[in-house]
């Protein structure tokens, strides 16, 4: 049990890395060109993925009492969407 | 060990909300006057509302005694945690309680400085105002010494019946969290880290007031908890 | 969140460390989530300054610092997993591996703001220094409360067989430890990356 928990705590780790050299390339110019507000709007929604993992793997919310992650789960949905909305008015 | 004693301190922070609440309404602080104005402006402030605003600073400096009464009646409590022998984070909060009175009184006679001859070089009225307000928001570190003593000595509560709730010691931690920010009104004229912006002023204040009424709500709990513990004492 | 416990899932539901560290921790996540917001807008009112701006940052002193946190709070959950099946050296060289690397995040920080100051770059200098020194400074500040509390972690699993109290503790601290973490995680993405 504790074996298969702990891989599965490294596999987070190696997406979380990925992910992050991800945004960091949406950040300077891949994959959305000359568009990079849509590339702003995938760096944060990557972002919130991000943390909805650390949230739910890292901090045990997935086997927590359901309110306590259904909370998180719209916090991080709904900071997301503040955020970008946010982010939009500049656009 | 007298519950009703106890019981008046308690219900001081009520009497300190109230009144305080009252003094920044009359004195029309709310929302603060912005570092940014002109002396000219600072000073017409000061100029049109001089009676509302002398009466409301006076109610806040009434509203500060009840801070040490507040901060006495905590420490009775903290020390049924402590006992009587080493009660460190007992005299931590009670001292840094009685500074926060402290903070109020000072901060009432800068302000009723600028109001008290309203017709006085504008640059001498902002300056007065500047200091007012400086001595309200950027103290913070009388406040957050309060908090983390109560929020550490009720997270070092080990008895099977605690006097607090463990909760209102994480509580008391994050509130001294949101006090830190005042700090940084030195730097900024605009923006949510001035002295009227969203950091330093609407979160401290919210939580501030909230604070004292919660903790009053704790408190008398508590004390209500040792008069049916102890019924001799009461 | 004792009132869920009459729902289905409660048999295998467990609650990380204690309730009043949660407490702390919306709370916490709430005022930051407030500051993402305000900075958000107010960039929003002053695109070109910020963009501008944000070409000044050491983007790769940025990601280092990512790499980093993400490892330590790994490192942190290796550790809480390892204790709770009593695996304790291998759980104490986790946490001894994360304090390092906390430790690490100090240190390129301080580089990093080293680098600005003497490019003339202050708190005072624009509204987006204002930000990147308050937002990086307030979550510094926490990073110094979370390595006390990872060296004080660090320390219990050495003195305490690990019941089922030394495992909650580990777990309140470590939480914190995952705060930090994903403050950081936002951060990076507010200040460094997004255009």
């Amino acid at each position: 049990m504790a074996v298969s928990l702990q891989s599965r705590v490294t596999g987070i780790w190696a997406g979380l890395i990925v992910a992050t050299g991800l945004s960091w390339q949406f950040g300077h110019g891949f994959g959305f060109g000359e568009k990079f507000h849509y590339a702003t709007a995938a760096i944060l929604i990557i972002t919130f993925v991000k943390i909805r993992f650390v949230f739910l793997d890292f901090m045990e919310l997935r086997t927590a009492p359901w309110l306590l992650r259904l909370a998180f789960e719209v916090w991080a949905v709904s900071v997301c969407v503040t955020l970008i909305g946010l982010y939009w008015l500049g656009v | 060990m007298n519950i009703r004693n106890q019981l008046i301190c308690a219900w001081s922070a009520m009497g300190f909300t109230a009144i305080c609440l009252a003094g920044f309404l009359f004195a029309n602080f709310i929302p603060p006057i912005s570092p940014n104005l002109s002396a000219e402006a600072v000073a017409a402030i000061y100029r049109e509302n001089a009676l509302s605003m002398r009466f409301g600073i006076l109610l806040i400096m009434s509203s500060a005694g009840f801070i040490c009464s507040f901060a006495a009646a905590l420490a009775m409590q903290m020390k049924r945690i402590e006992g009587d022998l080493v009660p460190v984070f007992t005299y931590a909060q009670l001292g840094a309680g009685c500074v926060t009175t402290l903070v109020f009184v000072f901060a009432s006679v800068f302000w009723t400085g600028a109001a008290f001859r309203p017709d006085h070089d504008p640059e001498l009225t902002r300056m007065l105002n500047d200091i007012g307000w400086i001595t309200l928001l950027m103290t913070f570190a009388p406040f957050i010494i309060q908090n983390i003593a109560l929020g550490l000595c009720i997270l070092s509560d080990t008895q099977a019946e605690p006097v607090f709730p463990r909760w209102v010691g994480y509580y008391n931690l994050w509130v001294a969290m949101l006090f830190v920010p005042g700090g940084l009104l030195t730097f900024f004229k605009t923006g949510p880290f001035a002295w009227d912006g969203l950091f330093v002023w609407w979160v401290p204040f919210a939580v501030f007031f909230t604070w004292y009424l919660a903790m009053c709500y704790i408190l008398l709990g508590a004390i209500q908890r040792q008069a049916q513990a102890e019924p001799a004492a009461a | 969140m004792s009132s869920t416990s009459a729902l289905p899932d409660s048999v295998e539901s467990h609650l990380p460390g204690e309730t009043g560290v949660w407490m702390f921790i919306i709370g916490d996540i709430l005022v930051f989530s407030l500051l993402f917001s305000v900075f958000v807008y107010d960039r929003s009112q002053e695109v070109a300054l910020f963009v501008e701006q944000q070409q000044l940052l050491n983007q790769t002193l940025g990601l280092l610092n990512t790499v980093l946190l993400l490892t330590s709070s790994w490192l942190v959950a290796l550790a809480v997993h390892g204790a709770r099946a009593g695996q304790l050296l291998r759980a104490r060289g986790c946490f001894g591996l994360a304090i390092l690397c906390g430790i690490g995040f100090v240190v390129v920080k301080y580089f990093e703001w080293g680098e600005k100051m003497a490019a003339d770059l202050t708190i005072e200098t624009n509204n987006f220094f204002m930000y990147y020194y308050l937002m990086t400074g307030i979550h510094l500040l926490h990073m110094m409360i979370g390595i006390g509390v990872l060296v004080f972690l660090w320390q219990s699993v050495r003195d305490t067989e690990c019941d089922a109290q030394g495992v909650g503790v580990l777990e309140s601290g470590a939480c914190f430890w995952h705060l930090v973490d994903i403050l950081w995680i936002a951060l990076f993405a507010l200040l460094y990356l997004m255009r």
